[in-house]
This record gives structure tokens, sequence and C-alpha cells, in this order.
């Protein structure tokens, strides 16, 4: 028994140096963001807002900072809503070649985005819409409707199964049950799936670095940074694209978590 | 009674290679409480949600006050429903539930509060009008889910297992509710369900269903007295069901043999016996008699007396209340059932190691027809 | 008759719309943005380039050019050989820590953990794998940890031990979460049985625990293997681009030289190698489980 009482502290404490290790860099690059030191060591150099200062002075942070926003924003809602519609039709559709849409649907998070971002650019230029901001929204989304898609089918597979009988039993049609029992039900993995596809598109940079051509993305301005020298720039904005990221994925778990917890009850 | 609501006329439902109803006829008046009860895969839900536009039949037609309904989608029907899981909407509350059938119809929103309040309070609810649907005990749920299907004033009302999720005293509680509220509004109920005190309690008539198929039609008490089968018989329970071969014919009495001996049976009026025929009867548990064997005692000779005798000893007892069902096996292992109230238990001593004597009248034997 | 005919025509023409409704738009962005780029890359390894310029054609000259160069076929094993280090490695690191939180702790401790590893999964890849270096260079602050008990300095960026860093930060969390999902769903009763059968602890986890949750153990070296094998920041960061990685080559040939074609050959080549093992793992995984 007592052998027992070891491994099992063992384990606690492999599992929070396994924490450290994830949280490490976060960590890190937040702390080092405020540090004056050029190249951030121990021990620290004194506190400094030098670096945030040189980013909000950056116009072309400011720049990369609108078109990821607007990229982000556009990405999500269009993202949310093909999710929305394919788990939809997961959830309420048997058909022929189901296997195929669902695959369709749910196979490119399995592609290495170097990959995508190659194929992307290529088609793009093929059919002449490269370059632009609109390049980035289209292959986002791409990559964003899976995740949509997994989140709202969790949703609907929590719904009772008579929730949409007993609105058609009611007298409401196909589109006004959509419109008020469906829709009012997913309305928490909506709002998490724009969150979590708005912070995914935030992150993303390999395919915007291939497709955006002239419009940048934060992501691919950091990796311009990075390319050329260290700079402690860097983690000043990466330290504000955690915040932002974080807060996103946090608003989007918390809201999956609490709309599960709620029906429980029922 | 008086006229017919609804008709089923050869309705069958196949999923694939499944058949959950098979060709049904059925005819439900107006103003009657129909219980379709069967064990779970009898077809009793696929009737109803056919019933209700949910599942489409695969064959024959379905009449609902004088229109064929096979193509009227559901949400055209008017033939509101109150489900087994209930199927509240958890976004709203008791009140907005209540509402949805009116918007769906397009009533104002003053009118629909007016009515939705009327509803609420008459199922005893005005206390809780706004309270959200998961902030409700299960009976106030329920009371919600019959308000949101009789607010919009249907002529019939389709009820899924809706006690199935209760606890018993609310259970007997609800029954009473429905019970009086199906005969105030005077309008039609359809009940399934796989319980027969609910279905017994409330139903004018019920409907018994196995294997897609209707095994029997009637009253409570025919269905309890008289079973049409040995389907119905076993399902309705409490009833001793015996086999045999028809082996003398004697006036109105037939004699048959079976593994635990040979009885007597009143041949039923209209019935013709042959020799060597096979025949189901069931005596209904509480139509035995039991007492203590006694070596001393003539042989009895059934065709003589009207009486049948079996010996046989105790296995087990069920108490249920006040009533006690005894279990007994027969020399050859056939297993008998007696039901006796509890306070005539006590007179009897029943113990494992004695044998006793099992009677019945052979005009309280039913025949079955199968 | 005919007016219930065309109204029952106009309900099931209606119910066809609302199912279109909802099942095209995935069919439709999936062919435009991302099937259309997939067969196009295909089509483009057949493709000629001259003066810098794209022409379509059908030759196999890029596919023989790419098959006839070592550094191809080094830099292939040798991602390859990154790509399963980082899945052995990333599996085995993972396994007690979802083994601790499958078994040793709460159910809410579990949540939380599974919360927080969730995190960053979604945040910035980039900027952590920024901070690794800054943190791992000669000068960094673990070298200069090291300083205090006396060891080092250890060269640790451009090496395949940084590159594994790298990957762990990419994979460890998506791995974690994975395996903890599929070892929690195990019933306790048969960990309890194979002790109350004497199963000593390690054995129990070797012969009950381990073939209980293969599925997600597998599904989780899968993904691992996918990432690694694709990611091109960790590799070039982190690991020195010495060999390059294939990733890396295809940044190489297409952003300098506009040698869209080989890039081309290079991503097919990956394509495949990925779908060979993403099925024979998940085919393996599948198999075992029905018998």
């Amino acid at each position: 028994m007592n052998s027992e009482r070891i491994s099992s502290w063992i384990l606690k404490g492999y599992l929070v140096l396994i924490f450290l290790f994830v949280f490490a860099p976060i960590i890190a690059s937040v702390v080092f963001s405020f540090n004056s030191q050029r190249f951030p060591t121990i021990p620290l150099g004194s506190f400094s807002l030098e670096w945030y200062e040189k980013i909000f002075n950056d116009a072309d942070i400011w720049t990369a900072a609108r078109t990821s926003v607007i990229v982000a924003i556009c990405t999500s809602i269009l993202s949310t809503c093909i999710g929305f519609a394919t788990a939809y039709t997961d959830y309420r559709y048997q058909f022929r070649f189901k296997g195929v849409f669902l695959a369709l649907a749910l196979l490119p998070p399995t592609v290495p985005l170097i990959i995508l971002a190659l194929a992307m650019l290529a088609w793009f230029s093929k059919i002449g819409i490269s370059g632009q901001i609109s390049s980035i929204i289209f292959a986002h989304t791409v990559l964003c409707t899976p995740f949509a898609m997994a989140i709202i089918r969790l949703r609907l597979s929590q719904m009772d199964e008579n929730l949409e009988a007993a609105a058609w039993n009611l007298g409401a049609s196909q589109w006004a049950t959509m419109r008020t029992v469906i829709i009012p039900f997913t309305r928490p993995a909506i709002i998490a799936s724009l969150c979590l596809t708005a912070a995914v598109s935030f992150d993303e940079f390999a395919v915007a670095w291939f497709v955006s051509g002239l419009n940048k993305t934060i992501p691919v301005v950091i990796l311009e940074i990075v390319q050329g020298n260290i700079d402690p720039q860097v983690n000043a904005i990466g330290t504000l694209v955690f915040v932002i990221s974080m807060t996103l994925v946090i608003i989007a778990q918390v809201l999956i978590m609490t709309s599960q917890k709620r029906d429980s009850i029922n | 009674m008086s006229d017919t609501l609804v008709e089923f006329r050869q309705v069958v439902k196949r999923f694939d290679d499944f058949v959950a109803v098979k060709s049904l006829n059925l005819s439900i008046a107006e103003g009657e409480f129909v219980a379709l009860m069967g064990p779970s895969g009898c077809g009793k839900t696929t009737t109803l949600r056919m019933l209700a536009g949910l599942e489409k039949p695969t064959s024959g037609e379905i009449i609902l006050n004088g229109r064929v309904m096979n193509d009227v989608s559901a949400s055209e029907r008017d033939t509101p429903m109150v489900w087994q899981s209930l199927a509240l909407f958890p976004f709203l509350n008791a009140r907005e539930n209540v509402e949805f059938g009116l918007k769906m119809k397009g009533v104002d929103a003053p009118e629909r509060r007016k009515r939705a309040i009327h509803w609420l309070e008459r199922l005893d609810m005005g206390e809780f009008i706004e309270r959200p649907v998961n902030q409700l005990s299960g009976g106030q749920r329920q009371r919600v889910a019959l308000a949101r299907s009789l607010v919009i004033e249907p002529k019939i009302l389709l009820l899924d297992e809706p006690l199935s999720a209760l606890d018993a005293h609310l259970v007997i509680r609800m029954q009473g509710v429905l019970s009086k509220l199906q005969k105030e509004l005077g309008i039609t109920f359809v009940y399934v369900t796989h319980s027969q005190s609910e279905a017994f309690a409330m139903a004018d008539r019920v409907v018994i269903m196995g294997n897609g198929d209707v095994a029997q039609v009637g009253t409570s008490r025919e269905i309890y007295r008289s079973p049409a089968n040995k389907f119905v018989a076993q399902f309705v329970g409490r009833n001793n069901i015996l086999g045999g071969s028809v082996s003398s014919i004697d006036g109105d009495l037939a004699l048959f043999d079976t593994e635990c001996g040979q009885f007597a049976l009143r041949i039923p009026e209209g019935k013709t016996f042959q020799l060597g025929q096979l025949i189901n009867i069931s005596i209904a548990a509480d139509r035995l008699r039991l007492q203590q064997h006694s070596d001393s005692a003539p042989k009895n000779k059934p065709m003589d007396t009207g009486t049948n005798q079996v010996d046989c000893t105790l296995i087990s007892e069920e108490f249920v209340g006040a009533v006690v069902t005894l279990f007994f096996e027969t020399k050859d292992g056939t297993e008998l059932m007696v039901q006796v109230q509890e306070r005539e238990l006590d007179q009897l001593k029943v113990s494992q190691d004695t044998l006793y004597t099992l009677s019945w009248a052979a005009d309280s034997a039913h025949l079955l027809s199968d | 008759m005919s007016q219930t005919d065309t109204a029952i025509r106009k309900s099931k023409s209606s119910q066809r719309l609302y199912a279109l409704t909802w099942r095209l738009p995935i069919i439709v962005w999936q062919v435009l943005f991302f099937v259309g780029p997939l067969l196009f890359l295909i089509a483009m390894s057949f493709f000629l380039v001259k003066n810098y310029r794209m022409h379509e054609a059908f030759e196999m000259v890029n596919w023989q050019k790419m098959f006839s160069r070592d550094y191809f076929r080094d830099s292939y094993f040798f991602t390859l050989g990154l790509a399963i280090g980082a899945t052995v490695l990333c599996s085995v690191i993972a396994f007690p820590a979802a083994f601790a939180l499958s078994f040793k702790v709460s159910a809410n401790t579990r949540r939380w953990a599974l919360f927080f590893l969730i995190i960053p999964f979604f945040t910035s890849y980039l900027v952590r794998t920024f901070s690794w270096y800054v943190i791992l260079a000669e000068s960094g602050v673990v070298n200069s940890l090291l300083q205090f008990i006396g060891l080092g300095p250890f060269t640790m960026l451009n090496t395949v031990f940084g590159t594994m860093v790298g990957y762990l930060t990419l994979t460890l969390p998506l791995v974690i979460v994975l395996q903890t999902f599929s070892m929690s769903q195990i019933d306790k009763s048969y960990i309890e049985a194979a002790y109350n059968l004497g199963c000593g602890r390690i054995r129990t986890i070797t012969s009950v625990i381990i073939p209980l949750a293969k599925t997600g153990l597998v599904i989780g070296a899968v993904f691992c293997f996918i990432l690694a094998f694709g990611d091109f920041v960790s590799p070039y960061y982190l690991g020195g681009s010495k060999p390059p990685t294939l990733s890396i080559l295809i940044i190489d040939t297409t952003k300098s030289g506009q040698q869209w074609p080989r890039a081309a050959v290079v991503a097919i080549v990956m394509m495949l190698t990925l779908f060979t093992v993403a099925f024979a793992s998940i085919a393996y995984a599948y198999r075992k489980r029905q018998r």
C-alpha cells in the first residue's frame, strides 16, 4: 500500500513537470516581454515597456493587426456557418456517401499546413484570387471548419432526440424549428465555435505566409522578424497574441463546459 | 360511442428488414381514452408516431377527422404529443414552452401569454410560470408538457409513456390528473404504455400489441378476465396457462390431459371440440383455491364435480401491498401461481415443506384462442 | 386530387431544399478550396518551369529530377526519422501523465487539467518556439541555471535535441489529451479485477490498460506523427535546418527559384507517406480491438 502512495506522488510530481514544460515557453515569453535585456537570461534585467512601445509605434504591425482581425472575424463567421450546416446534416440525415461527405469535412487538419499552403498558393494563383485578404480567409475557413463542426456536433448530440420532432409536432415548419429550437439550443456552441476558430485563424502562420502576398497577418510578421534576428519585440507581440488567443480559447471552453452542466440537471 | 376520429386501415410500417407494424386496423372514437399497451418493440410507439406524422406508413392509410393523413406533414396535423422524455425546450421557461405552439400558429403575443398562463394555472402551475424548465421537478415538468400540448386546443392528444420517468407516488397522482382532464375536455387521448396498471386505470379501451400485431382490443375488464390468447394472458400476467389435448367430452364439459393432470373445462357457447384437439386455457391467479393436502379426502373426479384439483408444493412468495402471490410447483415441474389477500395467509400458515392442493371450478378457466 | 398532389410535391421539394441548404455549403467550399488545391498540386507536379514561369504540361521531369537527387532522399529519411523519434518520445513521455490524469486524480482535477492542456494547443506555436529559442540558447535561461551548479554550457540549439523540444511543444498537450480520453474511459473494475487476480502493477499496465486504451494511444501517436512530419518551425529554428526537412525543402523550393512543381513532388511524397502511416496504424488499432 505504501509503495502505491509513493508511486502516486511520483506520478503527480511528473504531471507538474509536464505542465511546467508545456507552459514554460508561454510564461517565459510574457516575462521576457517586460525585460530590458535585448537577450534575456537569468538573472533578469530590469522591468521595461520598451518592446511594447516599439511595437505600438510600428505602423507595419498595426496594419498586420488590422489584417489579422479582419481575417479572424470573417473566417470565424464563415467556418462557423459551414461547420454548423455540416454538423446539422450529420446529426439529422442518413444518406449514401455520408462517409465521403464526413471525410471531406474532417480531413483538412490531417494534411500538413505547409502542403496545404503550397497547394492553395498554386491553386489561388491559377484561379486568380491569390495575394488578397480574401485568399487568407478562404484558406483559413478550410482549416477552421472541422473545429467548428466538431464543437457544434458535440452540442447537437446533447440535444434530446425528440426536441426537433416536438417542435414539428406543435406546428413549427422545418425552417421555424431551425430558428426557434436548433439555433437557440446550439447557441453556446456557436459562440464557442466563433471564438475557437477566430483563435485558430489568428495564430495560423504557414498558410497565411504563403497565400497572403503583401497582406501580412501578425503571425506572418512574427515569422519574418524571427527569420532575421533575435528581437525581443517578438515576445511583446507574442504576449499580446497569447492574451487574445487564450482568452478566446478559454471563453470557448467555458461555454462548452457550462452548457453541458446546465443540461445535465435537465 | 360517438363518431370515429382516427382510423388505421391496414397500416404497415417497415424499417429496412424489420416490420414494426403489420397490417394494423383500428378505429378510435371522438372523446375516447385508448391505451396502446405491449412490451417494448411491439410497435405501439411506431403506431403513435405514425399518427403524429413523425413516421410515414409503408402502406395503408391513416385517417384523422375524415382526412387521409399519409402525406400531411407533422407540423400541419394538430396532433400534439406528450413525450416520454417530455422534450421541453430547455432554453425557454415554463410559459414560453407553453406558448410555443401558439406562436407557430401566429397567435399574437398578449393572447399567447393569456392562454399559456390560463393553462398553467389550470394545471396548478400558477406559481412557476416564469421558471426555467430545468429548475422544475419531474411532476411539474410533466404538467408543463401537458399544458404545452393542450394550449393549442387539439381534438386529440398523444401520450408516449409520459409517466415512465416519474416516482411511483407521482404516477398515481398524474394518472388522476390525466383521467380528470380527459373527461373534462372530452377530447381523445391515445396513450402508449407498457404498464398495465396505467392502462387499466385510465383507458376506456385497451389495445394490446405484440410483434407489430394487435393481440386484443377491449376494456380493462375484458382483457383481464378473458384474455384472447396466450400472448395476452402472459403479458397481462397473474394468469396460469395450461395446455393439453381433449380426451373426452360430456355435455358441456370437456376433459383434457395436461402434463400435470386431467382437468375439466366448461365448453364456451358456440364452440365445439374434437377428441385429441390441442387447447390452451388460462386461470386467473385469484381464481385458484388453496388448501392443505389431505390423504383422507376422496379422489376428485373433475367431470363429476366440475372442480379441478392438483397437488403441489410452495416455491416462493411475492408481496405487493395487501396481495400476496404464491408460486407453486407440481410434481412434473409445472408452475402455478395463486393470489390471496395478505390477511388470509395467516390462517393458511403456508410453509415450503407442506403438500397443498389447488382447486378451481371448471367454468372459471378461460379458453385461449391459440 | 391534383390540388393535394401539388401541395405534396411542394412540401417534398421544400424538404429537399431544406436538406440541401445544410448539405451543400461544405461540399462547395471544400471542392473549391480543399480538394481543388490538392488535385491541382498533383497536376502541378507534372508542369514545367521555363524562365521562372510555370507552363502547364504533362512531363515526368520533376519526379525524375527529385528522385535522382541525394539531398531529397537524405532529407526524406531524416524527416521520417525525426517524426518517428518524436512520436515515440512524445507517446512515452505523455503516457505517465495521461495515466496519472486517468487514475490518480479526481474527475474534477482531470477536467481542469484537460482544460489547461487544450489552451496551448490553440495558442501561437510560433511564439512558443521562439521562446524556446531564447530559453535554450548558449547564454539562455537553462544554461545560466546550469552554471549555478557548475555545469554546461550545453549546445542545445541547432541540434536534434532542440528539434525534439519544439516537436514536443507542438504535440505533447494534444497527445496527453487523446491518451487521457481513452484511458479514463476504461472501466475501473477491469483494473481491480487484474489486481485481484494477482497481476502486478506494471503487468496490469502492459496487459490490461494498454490493450484497452490502444485506439486512443494509436490515434495520439498518429496525430503526433502527422504534426511532426509536416512541421517546419522546430527543425528550422531550433534544429538549425541541417539537413533541411521535407517541409523546409518545400519552402526553399517554393520561395526561392519558383520551382513550384518540384515542391509539389515533395508535398505529394509527404502526403503518400502520411496516408500510408495513418491508414496502417488506424487499421491496426481497430483490428486488434475487434478481436
